[in-house]
């Protein structure tokens, strides 16, 4: 029986369309421009997607709840804000104020997921316009706080370190990146708490009646979103070594699309953390081959759009072809026998 | 043409026959309508109503028998085919678009105008007409989100009348009116009447219908089980044509007493401004209490604020000897459960499977430091499909894609797995087949032994005899009557779910 759990698993691995699209990708950019598939590169591909697979990993939750969080961008550039302006203007550049200004910006954080976890509890706004308001606030704030001046040399110790040195090759955001990951991945897979989000996502009210207590589940998970956006601004900086006042911008439409693209329900209640990884070094990987191949920038997001469109296409068929009629029909029957031959 | 006068058959269906896969829905139904009439048609659900409406405009098409009109026969093919003999139908406010104004839902799909102009004017001062002349309290240019819901009504009696409609459907009207709405619509009622407009009038609130109606026409079984004019109208009379007498006793009633066991929940006059008021009951250990009426009645409202789901203006809840205050999360820790009345919206996430549904009233039991234990999980899951002997018997199958019977049970499931002290039960097998049915009941039983409180809302009478050990009937907000002990029949029940309780029950209306 376990055997034939694994091998079911393997299938639906390489049922991915996912995971099929990306590697006939790299194959493709591979043939073209052989330099594409070298350690390099692969270093500036995860360079490229790791400040965006940090927003995910707290965006996601956001996602899965059936809202959205567009302020992922906003909160990365007022913690980014924030670190640089503290560490410039009041902590002289040394590593124990570098400290304190991070834990500070990622407070920013926490507090502008608080803000809107408690609205979108307690509110029916379509998360989509709330945040995409509060956003254009955000950066107001950051506006105010850099004077809308660029504040670079941040001759910092140890905001330098994080942003400029590799361990084992790797750059250091990266393993932030899988540590953030790992932190998600079992917070959405073992914990009570990781339940109940895809079970509020699924149905508010049926989580509600069965003793859920859906509030704070959705206020953690927009400050998590607030967190995670957050700590992708301060590794920005770290890795710029400034900040500025449209830092991040924009940031978020790859969030989202990497989270959609990564199979994850926009209306909420289903979809992994993996999966929107692998959404995230899809979109990374596309970017990268593109520029490789010399196809100029102007071009890239109608490539994305349609590798975005086709992606999500397939995945309509997909739910078609289980739906409806064929779902009664055919596949339903299929997976009886199949059950029945199992059990047999 | 030949006009036909007032008060003779304007509209005739004889020996009308319906057949869905080898059942009769209908089976030599005969109804007529005459002119500026209100026609009431009564019948138990099932009983082939809707499906005669349904010929009547349309929507199905007959298997058998002819259809009048002023005399000649017509074929009605499709909703336009009824349109055009001047046969409407009311909706609920449903097909209404709440943006624009009144004259614009009116003069939906029929603007007048040229090289693709609509004359805004004209239309608006055309409606304004045909509105002053009934003294309907609506403005044509108001916008239609604005509205109540009697006056959207109105809005919808309008369209009818637009299109010189002389027929008029109107299924269960005031189900979602107020009394003083109602009234309104009586009174438009018998506007429309006295001026030519005949109207078929369906609806489960048999007071109404007996002061309404000039005649009535009672189905049952998908065949006609009786026509009685306006003077003949004996309420209890209706009532037992309504549900037949070739009922065994076993089925249409049931002996009731009050269980001798100890009181584990007690409402004290609860009341919540607007759904219900003045409520107490008591509910044993061990037993199952009916909360039965017609919808609307308040029944849903006051589970709801027992288990904290929504909240109460006054009144006390006291569980074990203890008044509580409930809260969702603190109700189900003590021992509560709900099966709500909506399983799609309310009862569980179509996406998971039946673990994790299961799972969501379990987590402390699951949980160990905020960490859930796959293994007492997955154990749970399995324990649960066993318990409510789940189709197909696989813990992980989603679901959103298990029929309804098998839905319901997984909500059962959810609840099967705790050590319940009270559960409330609201409309259990609505759309759910026979076979799950019985076995619904049987969990009901068999909490009700292991001594649980259950506490079930329901308005299928063969239900509420099914299960009850005692049942108290709800009209609009309040308990009008309670049968404890002794025998309670289905006549009984409906009259009294009606308004008629008890000793009137021969009294007809005034």
């Amino acid at each position: 029986m376990s055997e034939n759990k694994k091998s079911f698993d393997i299938k639906k691995l390489f049922g991915n369309t996912r995971i099929i699209v990306l590697l006939v990708m790299m194959a493709f950019f591979t043939i073209m421009r052989p330099r594409f598939f070298t350690y390099g590169n692969f270093v500036n591909i995860m360079y490229a997607v790791t400040l965006i697979a940090i927003m995910i990993c707290g965006a996601m939750f956001a996602v899965l709840l059936g809202g959205i969080d567009r302020t992922v961008s906003g909160n990365a550039a007022l913690s980014g804000a924030i670190m640089c302006v503290l560490i410039s203007q009041k902590f002289n550049y040394s590593n124990g104020g570098a400290i304190i200004a991070i834990l500070i910006a990622l407070g920013g954080g926490l507090l502008s997921g608080l803000f809107h976890g408690l609205i979108m509890s307690r509110f029916k706004i379509p998360a989509f316009l709330l945040t995409l308001s509060t956003n254009e606030v955000l950066y107001g704030i950051v506006q105010i706080i850099t004077g809308n001046q660029l504040i670079n040399n941040l001759n910092c110790e140890l905001t330098n370190y994080i942003g400029s040195t590799r361990w084992l090759g790797i750059p250091v955001p990266v393993y932030v990146l899988l540590l953030c990951f790992i932190i998600g991945y079992i917070i959405l897979n073992h914990t009570v708490y990781g339940r109940q989000i895809y079970s509020v996502g699924g149905n508010r009210e049926a989580s509600e009646l069965s003793g859920i207590p859906t509030r704070r589940v959705i206020i953690i998970a927009y400050m998590m979103s607030g967190l995670m956006g957050a700590l992708s601004g301060i590794m920005l900086s770290c890795q710029n070594q400034q900040a500025s006042a449209s830092q991040a911008k924009n940031y978020e439409n790859n969030v989202l699309a990497a989270i959609v693209v990564g199979g994850v329900s926009s209306k909420g209640g289903s979809g992994t953390l993996q999966g929107a990884m692998l959404g995230a070094l899809l979109i990374g990987v596309m970017e990268n081959g593109l520029r490789l191949m010399g196809i100029p920038s102007i071009y890239h997001d109608l490539a994305k759009g349609i590798i975005i469109i086709f992606v999500l296409a397939l995945d309509m068929m997909a739910i078609a072809r289980r739906s409806g009629l064929a779902r009664g029909i055919f596949s339903g029957r299929k997976k009886e026998k199949k059950e029945a031959v199992a059990s047999e | 043409m030949s006009e036909v006068q007032r008060g003779e058959v304007l509209f005739e269906m004889k020996n009308i026959e319906k057949i869905f896969s080898h059942v009769h829905a209908l089976d030599h139904v005969n109804f007529d309508v005459r002119k500026g009439e209100v026609h009431a048609l009564l019948g138990e659900n099932g009983a082939g109503k809707s499906t005669l409406i349904k010929i009547l405009t349309g929507v199905y098409p007959k298997d058998g028998g002819q259809i009048f009109m002023e005399g000649k026969e017509v074929e009605i093919n499709d909703r336009d085919d009824a349109l055009a003999l001047g046969i409407a139908v009311i909706f609920q406010e449903l097909s209404l678009i709440p943006s624009l104004t009144v004259y614009q839902n009116i003069m939906l799909g029929k603007e007048e105008g040229k090289f693709g102009f609509v004359n805004a004017r004209k239309e608006k001062k055309d409606i304004q007409d045909l509105i002053d002349r009934y003294g309907f309290p609506v403005t044509a240019d108001a916008t239609v989100e604005t509205l109540s819901v009697a006056q959207k009504q109105m809005v919808e009696i309008l369209k009818a009348l637009s299109t010189n409609a002389r027929i008029m459907i109107m299924d269960e009207p005031t189900a979602s009116l107020s009394q003083r709405e109602s009234e309104i619509l009586y009174k438009i009622i018998n506007q429309l009447r006295d001026q030519g407009v005949s109207i078929i009038y369906i609806s489960h609130r048999l007071e109404e219908v007996f002061n309404l109606s000039d005649r009535i026409t009672v189905l049952r079984d998908g065949k006609n089980a009786g026509e009685v004019e306006k003077e003949d109208i004996v309420p209890s009379e209706i009532v037992k044509m309504m549900i037949g007498k070739e009922l065994s006793e076993s089925t249409a009633s049931r002996s009731l007493h009050e269980s001798d066991t100890e009181v584990e929940l007690e409402v004290k006059n609860l009341s919540r401004l607007g759904y219900y008021e003045d409520v107490s009951f008591k509910v044993h250990k061990g037993e199952v209490l009916v909360l039965t009426g017609l919808v609307g009645a308040g029944r849903t409202e006051v589970l709801r604020s027992i288990y904290g789901a929504d909240p109460y203006d006054s009144g006390e809840i006291i569980f074990e000897g203890k008044v509580i205050k409930p809260r969702i999360s603190d109700a189900v820790a003590k021992g509560f459960g709900l099966i709500p009345e909506d399983r799609r919206t309310q009862g569980f996430s179509p996406l998971l499977t039946v673990t994790r549904n299961v799972a969501t009233t379990n987590y402390d039991k699951l949980a160990h430091g905020g960490f859930v234990n796959k293994k007492d999980e997955d154990e749970l899951g399995k324990k649960a499909v066993e318990i409510v002997d789940l189709r197909p018997a696989n813990p992980n199958v989603v679901v959103g894609n298990l029929s309804g019977g098998n839905q319901q049970k997984a909500v059962l499931g959810k609840w099967l797995t705790r050590d319940l002290k009270v559960i409330l039960i609201d409309e259990p097998t609505v759309g759910i087949d026979i076979g799950a049915k019985d076995e619904i009941y049987e969990f009901v039983e068999d909490l009700a032994k292991q001594g649980v409180a259950v506490i079930l809302v329901s308005s299928d009478i063969a239900e509420v005899l099914r299960v009850a050990h005692r049942i108290i009937v709800m009209r609009e907000g309040k308990i009008i009557k309670e049968f404890k002990d002794g025998v309670a029949t289905q006549e009984d029940i409906l009259l009294a779910s009606s308004g008629f309780t008890g000793d009137e029950k021969e009294v007809a209306h005034e």
